[in-house]
């Protein structure tokens, strides 16, 4: 070990901090979820909100708590009395005539100090007309029940430059409703899947390898025996199994059967709980170490063949496609980090060095493969996650109902969903023609004939669609409205942290059998 | 109809014109999937704003939520019970709180919040625990909605409602409606006691708490949890002596994670920081807005559908998952045969002759169905082991180390109690 490695140790394990400040203590309980990074992509954030509904601002609610930059509400009503019923972010009835805007970002100005929140009592039409810069200069748009009319333009607007925010479409009638994230592209390194990374047991690296063979299993004391890492019992049985099959690892059932037992047959006392665990985890040995399919499709995306790439990440992720080809273990560089196992601290610790130093070498070989300069923190985030990397690539709002074709399939595979999505779609044209009466349910089942194609049959799941958005097409309840506002905020924040991954296509929610099921992806 | 009233003297209209347009739209027809009991109109409206009470247990995350919806759903007699005081990490969530009420009961300032935005509506507060009110207290309530953090809080909830079902009468079945969350992750079940499945039947879904063995503690720690847990369970005692360890107490907090600092650079561990030692002590669940909206959302819905019967409603368990994507999933959870709360059965266990008390105790705190701590055990007649009271421990511990077959006869009973238990556990005992 370098005197630089146990200096390393020595700070890594001494630097004693002081007690967490008021905010650090304030965002604790979300702080374990997306950490510092995640935060402070949030408190950079800008977020437009078009209409001050209940729904909207119980969106607002939700990411205003946790810590936002600035929210702009854009509505140009007065407070009805209806409004003064369900919004919780109105000071009930004594709202009522005053702007919905200027009293919801008063109320929701409250409930966090750091947040900046503006209203806005223009009507979107003319700033579609005037300032269409203004509405693109946000982080994301989320819009709520709007106008058919204007949100097609709003939509165009905002499709028609990759590097304009996205756009959350969110409708809802009743206990239906169902929402949909308009984007070109979105890339994601901390994706928090719970898939682990490989530990290389099948191809140990060299200092792992040496590790395995050097120890003396037969010479030990007993103690020291039953605390050897199962890492090292196996990698050290994999190779005996290799000198004796002529190279070869356990393929057949038979062979991983036998495998497993001369695993076991290691033990010197029963109670060993170590080789139970190397049995337990014997299944790494054969589960081969190489680039898993997900991020090999990546490496294929398009973006890496222009030439003015300006996103970190794929520079990244063009030095991992490199790194993979020309490194010897044609594997993503390893991760230093290992689970916890049965062992005493000298052995593991001992162990973990081992991942740690060649992690470091691995990743600075992959640094060798940048063209550009990244961020450190960038770069060990993305070695770290590069078994979970993930890209999304959108489509425009509306393509779906377009797509006769697409429809047509949808309304077989899923049927309850594809209706609920149809159903809100021409309620949503019907108002756009007439707001004044409420549609009938022949009129919502010809809407929805028109946009899926005259001779295609619906399903009877249809029924149930209509009969409720007839029944309440301008309800909007508060439960509907709270559940809406954590299911569009939790998207929004996986949209700005460019942490865990946001749904792809049209979320539909039913809040009479209580389910939600994604479609038009 | 519309009532002037004064609510801290300004002039409001309780319930004015147009109040519940949205909630009406609902509430004036049925809809396809509507029960052809309902009765839309002006019955049940009044049913839900005039008659209905419903109890609320938890005010917390999930339970700020819960308040505002219901009342906004239009519930105007609204009981609130939780024990805890307000804490400046609730404030990332619990939207009824602002700074200036850190230190103050939860219950009270949650009440006192909602009556002022919400006009009209009553919200009863208490300040304390589910266990100081008797069955009389929780029988006045149509409804019970559950926001809590503590299984031991649920499983005490979910058996006084199963037991105060009556067959004779009707009225003393009472729906119970329980959400709980962690992160992005969440579930919502509708309980009907004795019906449908209760909280015991499904307690096989809970995952194992996180524990660390003594040992590992002791003599081999690996990771920067073990440094912390050396700190709390071995150190705190041995230096702090009886003083109780106060996971809120950053004076506290900030001892065992100097301890732990210490312990792991003794052992050349990596990553024991603030944070972590807080979390490890306190079990910190990671908790955030929106999970807590979309649940205690799901969980009002079905309240009001049930109270009014204006739409199906969940049968009877709805489970998200948010990290990926959207993916939820909606199902019935099943009775359990055996269920020690609502199957009204003895739980048969089958062990082999040789096994000791102290076996079959093992056994009883490992097993995923139960999950008690510290049991005591009894045959209809006498003692077997009892934990409490001191002089009933020492008179019983020689049974410990006896085997089981010389104190229960084959097929014998066995009573199991267990303070984090809140009914008793009967067993039958057979030999393999």
């Amino acid at each position: 070990m370098s005197s630089q490695d146990s200096q390393d140790i020595e700070t890594a394990t001494t630097a004693i901090e002081s007690a967490p400040d008021t905010k650090t203590r304030r965002y604790d309980r979300q702080l374990r979820l997306w950490a510092a990074t995640g935060q402070s992509a949030l408190e950079s954030s800008r977020v437009l909100l078009v209409s001050g509904s209940a729904t909207s601002t119980s969106i607002l609610k939700n990411l205003v708590l946790p810590g936002i930059g600035h929210f702009t509400i854009l509505d140009h009503a007065k407070v009805s009395h209806s409004d003064a019923g369900n919004n919780f972010f109105l000071e009930g009835y004594n709202s009522i005539g005053k702007s919905r805007a200027e009293e919801a970002v008063q109320l929701l100005s409250e409930l966090n100090d750091g947040v900046e929140g503006r209203a806005d009592t223009r009507t979107l039409e003319s700033i579609l007309e005037s300032h269409p810069e203004w509405i693109t200069s946000f982080t994301i748009v989320i819009s709520h029940n709007l106008d058919h009319a204007l949100l097609n333009k709003l939509s165009a607007l905002l499709w028609k430059d990759a590097k304009y925010p996205p756009l959350v479409v969110v409708r809802s009638a009743g206990f239906l409703a169902d929402f949909y994230i308009q984007f070109h592209e979105h890339t994601i390194i901390e994706s928090h899947s719970e898939t682990s990374p490989s530990l290389r047991i099948d191809k140990p690296f060299p200092a792992l390898r040496e590790h395995a063979l050097s120890l003396e299993f037969d010479n030990m004391d007993s103690t020291e025996h039953g605390h050897i890492p199962y890492v090292v019992i196996l990698v050290r049985a994999l190779e005996d199994w290799k000198k004796s099959h002529g190279g070869g690892l356990p393929t057949s059932y038979e062979e991983r059967q036998q495998f497993k037992k001369s695993v076991l047959a290691l033990k010197v006392k029963g109670d060993e709980e170590n080789f139970d665990e190397a049995e337990a985890q014997a299944y790494r040995c054969w589960t081969e170490t190489k680039v898993p399919s997900e991020i090999t499709a990546l490496f294929s995306d398009p973006a890496l063949s222009t030439e003015a790439m300006e996103s970190p990440f794929f520079h990244l992720l063009a030095a991992l496609k490199e790194y993979t080809e020309q490194s010897d273990t044609h594997a993503l560089p390893l991760t230093s980090t290992l689970p916890d196992m049965k062992s005493d601290t000298h052995n593991y610790i001992h162990l973990q060095r081992l991942y740690k130093t060649r992690a470091e070498e691995e990743k600075q070989a992959f640094k060798s493969y940048l063209r550009v300069p990244v961020d450190d923190g960038m770069v060990d985030s993305f070695v770290k996650n590069a078994h979970a990397l993930v890209v999304l690539r959108g489509k425009p709002w509306g393509t779906f109902d377009q797509d006769k074709a697409a429809l047509v399939e949808s309304l077989s595979t899923m049927p309850k969903e594809t209706c609920i999505h149809l159903a809100l779609s021409a309620l949503s044209l019907l108002q756009a023609s007439d707001t004044s009466v409420s549609p009938s349910a022949e009129s919502i089942r010809a809407n929805i004939q028109s946009i899926v194609g005259q001779s295609t049959e619906l399903p009877v799941e249809a029924d149930d669609a209509i009969g409720e958005i007839a029944r309440a097409p301008f309800s909007e309840l508060p439960n509907t409205a709270a559940f809406l506002g954590g299911m569009v905020a939790q998207e929004v924040i996986k949209m700005i942290t460019k942490q865990y991954v946001p749904v792809k296509g049209y979320c539909v929610i039913d809040l009479i059998e209580t389910w939600t099921g994604t479609i038009g992806a | 109809m519309a009532t002037e009233i004064h609510v801290n003297g300004a002039a409001t209209s309780s319930d004015w014109q147009d109040r519940y347009y949205h909630v009406d739209q609902i509430l004036d027809r049925p809809g396809p999937r509507t029960d052809p009991s309902f009765l839309a109109g002006d019955e049940v409206k009044d049913f839900l704003r005039n008659k209905c009470k419903i109890l609320v247990i938890g005010a917390g995350g999930l339970g700020c939520e819960i308040l505002a919806n219901l009342a906004l759903t239009g519930f105007k007699d609204i009981h609130l019970i939780d024990m805890d005081t307000i804490d400046i990490s609730n404030l990332n969530r619990q939207f009824l709180f602002r700074p200036a009420d850190v230190g103050r009961p939860k219950a009270i300032v949650a009440a006192e919040y909602v009556m002022k935005r919400v006009p009209g509506v009553k919200v009863t507060p208490y300040y304390g625990k589910i266990q100081d009110k008797d069955d009389d207290y929780y029988m006045q309530f149509n409804l019970v909605i559950c926001g809590l953090d503590s299984v031991e809080a649920r499983r005490w909830i979910n058996a006084t409602l199963v037991n105060l079902v009556d067959s004779e009468n009707p009225e003393s079945l009472k729906p119970l409606i329980d959400g709980g969350t962690e992160g992005f992750k969440g579930q919502a079940r509708v309980i009907l006691p004795t019906v449908s499945s209760c909280y015991e039947c499904s307690l096989d879904m809970l995952n194992k708490p996180t524990t660390f063995p003594i040992c590992t503690i002791a003599n081999t720690p690996r990771l920067p949890e073990h440094c912390i847990e050396w700190a709390s369970v071995l150190e705190w005692p041995r230096v702090r002596g009886d003083e109780k360890l106060d996971t809120d107490d950053p004076e506290h907090i900030g001892w065992l994670y100097s301890i732990a600092v210490a312990r792991a650079k003794e052992f050349k561990i990596e990553g024991v920081t603030w944070s972590l030692t807080q979390g490890v002590v306190k079990n910190v669940i990671p908790a955030i807005a929106s999970t807590n909206a979309i649940i205690a959302a799901s969980c009002c819905n079905e309240a009001f559908k049930i109270a009014t019967s204006s739409a199906a409603y969940l049968n009877n368990y709805f489970m998200l998952i948010g990290t990926e994507g959207v993916y939820s999933y909606t199902f019935e959870h099943e009775k359990r045969d055996h269920c020690p709360v609502c199957g009204g059965e003895a739980l048969e266990i089958s062990i082999s002759r040789d096994w000791t008390v102290e076996q079959l105790i093992e056994l009883l705190t490992e097993k995923q169905t139960i999950q008690i701590k510290k049991p005591s055990l009894a045959t209809p007649e006498k003692p077997i082991y009892f934990q409490q009271p001191p002089q009933l421990e020492e008179s019983t511990r020689p049974n410990l180390e006896k085997k089981v077959f010389e104190l229960v006869p084959d097929g014998g009973d066995v009573v199991v109690t267990a303070s984090s238990l809140p009914f008793s556990l009967s067993l039958i005992i057979t030999y393999t």
